[in-house]
């Protein structure tokens, strides 16, 4: 799999995660220990399956150096090198999605108001380098953070004296003053501006895991940063390979995390999906990282089915129609592209059958997911609807990434619309620029390509960031599509402030989706993506960990 | 027939009347050209072929409407045709059963041949679209950028050489940086740059506007990035020809320098020209298929070889027809264009070290 689209990252992972564990642990309010033991969360064992050497084929990191990175390739490597107060357990399955104490001694405790967590580390903790963890490396993590323009930082704002025009964020100067640390006692005091539901997870990002005071601010990918996990950062090599040896200071330091069974895990950088297949075809590689190619899914799949494995995380897939301007501000056009578009189809001829169809906006697995199924393919009902919009003949500026699929997706959509009598004039877009291309408004994109993968497990991540009407900006509009259905807006607001996802909660986010999707039929979800996992005949498929967080557990792989 | 081999070294009309038999008097050289090149059956062997295939790029829109029935760019993902008197689907269907078991799909039918009414005859591809058509417009698409640009090229090649050689000084050292500004890059990168930053927003300015898809893109960017290519032998010729009794003479009887540009040195650099013009259409071609394959070319969902080609690359173990058809007939297209351009060459220039047969 290579980068997560937008600006997603790994932190899609954290989808189901958040939202089981936004339900277990940051629900009520009350002077808590959340769900505060200090097991070892059934998974620090290797059950003596060790092995001396894994040997992957990764696509290309963004960084290897937690403030910095933000993509999957980095995360999924990196989750053993540096840890946070907090972590997920590794387990296979919801269990995964489990927040659990890392570097902190238990969950924190978290005030009345919800505005105050205190944490304490664990004792004699030690990084790779041998040299101890500090209560104060953890501020001086998130400082470093905001010092180097952190796309993470905006994770933090709602701590205390990191926004406002005097705050942190905006001067980079003094000190971040809702985060107090005492290094004798091993305690970590953070104060927030207001209750945030989904502090805790925002705490076991890779931004904030913790990093040695007096690390330069500055990119240190190439210079590995000392570890606090079970491995660390032998060698990187930019586009080339990496090696992650044990941590020779670990020394269960982190007992719910796992040991991990490789002794070394060296990784190749090849990032065309063909070649990285083939290596491990040819023996010279035990996992693929990048999703099987189509052309090679049906012979993977017929001669190497027990190395195969196939997943579906939380991602949406659609197309985003301008409702602002011509022809799409008009509703039944909008209806007649749903009508015009056959999700199988795509699924079938561009992703090569990976994917399932939906009609959602919001991806199955969420509490308030409800199936919708309100239309189906129908070209020549689709172009009577376009004929009573009166738009028929008009040209539509179709906007898309230039690489397969997404290429083959957009090109799709374009031919529909001229089948509807349409005429779409194609926009293909290098993928760096594509995003901040059609979320400018001068750009008047008509009809566009795009995904997400979430960054929590909430609607709000969705419905908010995406689909918002009071939220349309003229630069960097997440709301491509320009959606603004007061209503939903309205409500939309309303739900902002609930904290507990009730039942009744979830049904009226189920409606909003509803509304979106069919009563204003403001986009076209088509799929929700899936990917593989592929792996050498060396491998021990029983030792197979999937996480909703961690995506596969490599750690707590075996050879036969 | 006898056959024998010559070298044409010698720069004697001796030498060259010896190897024309004596017929050469009173005979202009155009002519002679021709007798030379119409002995020379490989070279007109490969026009012919490139005719070929310049005909039936020509004869797409015939082969759309009567034969295939659908068009370049209408993808049928999900459809189906019939074969056969069976149903047959256009793109494999893939997926996930009802009990969560996976299917890979999005495998193209492949050539049919004729077994289809003629439909698929060369298969289709990942969008359910006609290769054979696509193929046909492709190929309209590459040889109008390839020709057009050539044109273009040329032109301009000629009159920069002109100004160049006749005026010299100042025009000359104006119009020589300019090649050494265009020669400084490496061609394809140039051409890659200039068609990715135009392919995104097209051209307007001056008062030109120029869409981006519009095929009118790869064919500047290519014309212009291979000027020099053509402009500075030919400034050379011209440097060599001004100093040549015969403009003294035009210059004595009063002749206007855009007279003795056109009239006097323009004819004696004429096939020169046609050779670099041969050639460049040849050079052309793969640059624009170059060009289209890195997506900076001729844009989607307009095909040309070039694109069908990448397109085609990551469906090369299961569908290799998709890019080995348009890379055929790049080879061929280029080949005959190639052998014909040096056929050319050798009957217009005997001075050039060549073996001619008779």
């Amino acid at each position: 799999m290579t980068k997560r689209s937008r600006l997603t990252s790994f932190v899609g992972v954290l989808a189901l995660i958040s939202a089981l564990a936004f339900l277990a642990g940051c629900g009520g309010g009350g002077n808590k220990s959340s769900s505060g033991d200090n097991s070892n969360a059934g998974s620090n064992s290797n059950s003596g399956k060790t092995y001396p050497v894994l040997r992957v084929v990764w696509d290309a990191p963004d960084y290897m150096d937690p403030q910095l990175y933000y993509t999957v390739a980095a995360y999924q490597i990196n989750n053993y090198v540096w840890s946070g107060l907090l972590g997920y357990k590794h387990e296979a399955g919801p269990a995964g999605a489990q927040l659990v104490p890392y570097l902190a001694q238990s969950m924190p405790k978290v005030s009345a108001d919800g505005m105050d967590l205190k944490f304490t580390l664990r004792p004699n903790l030690t990084y790779s380098n041998g040299k101890p963890v500090k209560a104060s490396d953890f501020k001086y993590s998130i400082e470093r953070a905001f010092k180097m323009d952190s796309p993470g930082v905006g994770f933090f704002s709602a701590i205390k004296g990191v926004s406002g025009d005097n705050g942190y964020a905006a001067t980079k100067k003094g000190h971040i003053s809702g985060i107090i640390t005492n290094d004798a006692n091993r305690t970590i005091e953070i104060k927030l501006d207001h209750p945030e539901g989904d502090i805790l997870y925002i705490l076991a990002l890779e931004f904030a895991h913790v990093v040695p005071t007096g690390t330069p601010a500055a990119d240190q990918s190439t210079h590995p940063i000392p570890a606090t996990g079970p491995y660390m950062i032998q060698s990187y090599q930019p586009n080339r390979g990496f090696t992650l040896v044990r941590n020779p200071h670990f020394n269960n330091q982190i007992p719910t995390e796992p040991t991990g069974n490789p002794d070394k895990v060296v990784g190749t950088i090849i990032t065309d999906p063909v070649a990285a297949y083939q290596r491990v075809v040819s023996g010279k590689a035990d996992y693929d990282f990048q999703i099987v190619p189509n052309d090679r899914l049906p012979e993977a799949q017929s001669k190497y089915k027990d190395q195969l494995r196939i997943y579906t995380n939380a991602n949406t897939y659609y197309y985003a129609l301008n409702n602002a301007i011509p022809p799409f501000n008009n509703i039944q056009a909008r209806k007649a592209v749903q009508m015009a578009i056959d999700p199988q189809a795509i699924i079938s001829g561009v992703y090569g059958g990976l994917g399932r169809p939906t009609q959602n906006f919001l991806p199955p697995g969420y509490p308030q997911y409800k199936k919708i199924n309100a239309w189906h393919f129908d070209l020549a009902a689709a172009k009577k609807l376009v004929q009573q919009s009166g738009t028929s003949g008009q040209s539509v500026d179709v906007y898309g990434p230039n690489e397969d699929p997404s290429k083959s997706s957009t090109e799709y959509l374009a031919g529909q619309l001229s089948k509807l009598g349409y005429k779409p004039k194609l926009h293909l877009l290098s993928h760096a620029v594509y995003f901040q291309t059609i979320g400018n408004q001068a750009t008047k994109a008509q009809a566009m390509f795009t995904d997400w993968y979430q960054d929590y497990p909430h609607p709000l991540d969705w419905f908010d960031v995406l689909l918002n009407g009071d939220r349309i900006t003229q630069q960097h509009n997440n709301n491509v599509g320009n959606v603004n259905v007061p209503a939903v807006n309205k409500e939309i607001a309303s739900l902002k402030k609930i904290t507990e996802l009730t039942p009744e909660v979830n049904n009226r986010w189920a409606k909003v989706d509803s509304d979106l999707m069919v009563k204003n039929a403001t986009t076209v979800p088509y799929m929700n993506r899936s990917s593989t996992d592929f792996f050498g005949s060396k491998m021990d498929m029983s030792c197979y960990t999937f996480s909703v967080v961690l995506y596969w557990d490599w750690g707590l792989s075996c050879m036969k | 027939m006898t056959e024998s081999t010559h070298d044409f070294t010698l720069d004697t009309a001796a030498a060259l009347a010896d190897d024309e038999e004596g017929a050469i008097e009173g005979k202009s050289p155009w002519y002679l050209a021709w007798r030379r090149l119409r002995r020379n059956y490989v070279a007109l062997a490969f026009l012919l072929l490139f005719f070929v295939i310049l005909a039936a790029c020509l004869c797409a829109p015939l082969y759309k409407d009567h034969v295939a029935h659908t068009g370049p760019n209408t993808g049928h993902l999900g459809e189906s045709f019939t074969r056969d008197g069976k149903q047959v689907l256009i793109v494999s269907k893939g997926g996930f059963g009802p009990n969560g078991e996976f299917t890979a799909g999005g495998i193209p039918v492949g050539p049919q041949l004729w077994h289809a009414g003629g439909r698929y005859v060369l298969g289709a591809d990942n969008q359910g679209r006609d290769v054979a058509v696509r193929l046909l417009y492709g190929g309209l698409n590459s040889l109008a950028v390839g020709i057009g640009s050539a044109i273009i090229c040329t032109f301009f090649a000629i009159v920069f050489a002109l100004l160049a050689g006749f005026y010299g000084g100042a025009t000359d050292w104006i119009i020589s940086r300019f090649f050494d500004l265009i020669w400084a890059f490496p061609v394809l990168l140039l051409a890659i740059a200039l068609g990715t930053a135009l392919s995104i927003n097209g051209f307007h300015h001056f008062g030109i506007n120029i869409n981006s898809g519009s095929l009118w893109i790869p064919t500047l960017v290519i014309s212009y990035v291979l000027i020099p290519y053509i402009g500075r032998p030919l400034r050379g010729q011209i440097l060599s020809l001004r100093e040549k009794e015969f403009i003294e003479a035009a210059t004595a009887q009063g002749a206007s320098p855009w007279r003795t540009m056109f009239s006097e040195l323009l004819p004696n650099i004429a096939s020169s020209v046609l050779v670099f013009f041969t050639l460049i259409i040849a050079n052309n071609i793969l640059t624009e298929a170059g060009l289209s394959f890195l997506g900076a070319g001729v844009q989607p969902p307009s095909p040309s070889w070039g694109t069908m080609i990448a397109d085609g690359q990551s469906r090369i173990a299961t569908a290799p027809w998709l890019a080995i058809i348009p890379g055929i007939l790049i080879v061929l297209t280029v080949l005959s264009l190639n052998v014909f351009g040096d056929g050319l060459r050798d009957a217009l220039d005997p001075r050039a070290k060549v073996r001619m047969e008779r």
